[in-house]
């Protein structure tokens, strides 16, 4: 029993393929995805994607977006979305350093909400990297 | 000035050789020497040679161009089911921050330029379009501020202080995700925290290889059924949507618009939603905005590389053109030459006999 997966993004699909679980990151808490869930539709936070192929579990970073849920079929709709063996380990840490001094720089509600954002991104993405396989 | 040098050639000009004389006169002013004419056909039929590369290097990448924008099809019709289905199950009137219609006292314009010149009339087209929209807006008394993307605009943008510009960003050679997502970033904090209260993008639309039109859409305040509003108020449904193919006919390059009428298909019925519908709109919203921007930004860069390929086209024709005159006018000088030094030995053999 597989759960058919597609995670789309607005420029490519990065993921099609069948998984026996996922683990997705919502506005209100981490949802466990099993064949036979009931259908349900949420909204997806930015945050890791974990998906389990043969007992071997996969990291996505995933920058929001909208998840359906039905018949043994899930669509992942993201902004943006990296599988973690595409991300550069080092690359990605210091993204997150530089996200970090910016919004410590940052002034005006604006600039807070745009530094918000970026930190919450590069902080994904190095999660990502380190999901235990 | 022109004909006293030249008595020997034909009295009566020809269409080319009008032109040339014409050239003739002009050319004899700067240099008349054989090498320097030599000199310049070698250096017509290197730029020929390199515009003829960048027409063909610009073809290849419309191509790419349109694969990318068909390769975010799945996305997006994806996307327009679900809004289409979530507006059916949630009848009551939702308030998203990004659906808030306030009245307009400043408007945010994005202006989507090229990265590079040699494209024809493309950059100028589009920042024309931008002043007119510019001086309706200050005719309105509506404030406005720029976002520009494109290393054209900036330049422009940066060399007029008068303008009040925002941002200034620039993309690599195939908009991603990322840079949609910088400019829907910019776009989305502008709205929210109210700096302004709509949102246009100017951007160059596709239609044929030889045609394209710099449009204004409004990016903001979004509607929730998934419209595309143009200025004037005329809405497009997103589940008409309309796409470009590069394809071959009768051996040339031609592109055909489709509009594909997505199929929506209906949810099951017992779905149920995790979080409250004001949050899944909030989700979903974000994801219409950024493929926007970026299919925007897709039209706009094939509009700039099918006006390359075609000034290229044009520049490499009138450089086989002047290669030709020169090589004309090359020939004759040597004739004249040779004949020249023929007279000098028969006029001395003549005068030692």
């Amino acid at each position: 029993m597989t759960l058919k997966l597609c995670v789309l993004t607005p420029n490519r699909i990065i993921l099609d393929s069948e998984v026996k679980e996922i683990i997705l990151s919502t506005n209100s808490g981490q949802i466990g995805v099993l064949p036979n869930h009931a259908p349900i539709a949420t909204a997806v936070d930015i945050g890791l994607l974990r998906i389990r192929l043969n007992d071997q579990w996969l990291g996505v970073a995933l920058m929001g977006g909208f998840a359906r849920i039905g018949n043994d079929e899930i669509i992942i709709l993201g902004n943006d979305g990296e599988i973690s063996t595409d991300i550069n380990p080092q690359e990605a840490q210091e993204a997150l350093e530089i996200a970090e001094a910016t919004l410590r720089k940052a002034k005006g509600k604006r600039q807070v909400i745009e530094a918000n954002l970026a930190l919450r991104r590069a902080r994904t993405r190095v999660e990502a990297v380190n999901v235990i396989s | 000035m022109s004909s006293t040098m030249w008595a020997t050639t034909s009295a009566k000009p020809t269409p080319l050789s009008a032109k040339a004389s014409s050239r003739r006169s002009s050319l004899c002013i700067v240099r008349c020497s054989l090498r320097d004419l030599r000199d310049r056909i070698s250096s017509v039929k290197n730029t020929q040679k390199i515009t003829e590369a960048m027409k063909l290097v610009a073809a290849a990448k419309v191509r790419r161009a349109q694969e990318a924008v068909v390769s975010g099809r799945p996305f997006s019709e994806a996307l327009v089911d679900v809004l289409f289905n979530i507006n059916e199950q949630l009848d009551i009137d939702i308030d998203v921050p990004l659906t808030r219609v306030r009245p307009v006292k400043k408007v945010a314009l994005v202006v989507v330029t090229g990265e590079r010149g040699l494209c024809g009339a493309f950059n100028n087209n589009i920042i024309r379009k931008a002043e007119q929209r510019m001086e309706q807006l200050k005719q309105l008394g509506i404030e406005y501020t720029v976002v520009s993307v494109g290393k054209k605009g900036n330049s422009y943008f940066q060399r007029r202080p008068y303008i009040p510009v925002d941002r200034l960003l620039e993309s690599a050679s195939l908009p991603t995700t990322k840079d949609a997502q910088a400019i829907a970033d910019d776009v989305f904090s502008l709205f929210v925290s109210e700096e302004v209260d709509k949102v246009e993008l100017l951007y160059t639309k596709f239609v044929s290889l030889v045609k394209s039109d710099p449009v204004i859409h409004t990016l903001l305040p979004l509607s929730p059924k998934g419209e595309i509003c143009d200025v004037n108020g005329v809405c497009v449904d997103a589940a008409e949507d309309e796409l470009f193919r590069l394809t071959t006919k009768e051996g040339k390059l031609t592109v055909e618009r489709d509009t594909v009428r997505t199929q929506t298909t209906s949810f099951s019925p017992i779905l149920q939603f995790e979080q409250d519908p004001v949050q899944i709109l909030d989700a979903l919203l974000p994801l219409y905005l950024n493929s926007q921007i970026l299919r925007a930004l897709q039209e706009s860069l094939a509009s700039e590389l099918a006006a390359r390929m075609s000034a290229m086209s044009s520049a490499s024709d009138n450089a086989v053109e002047l290669k030709k005159t020169l090589s004309i006018l090359y020939n004759r000088q040597r004739q004249a030459k040779i004949t020249g030094e023929i007279l000098e030995i028969v006029a001395g053999a003549n005068a030692l006999a």
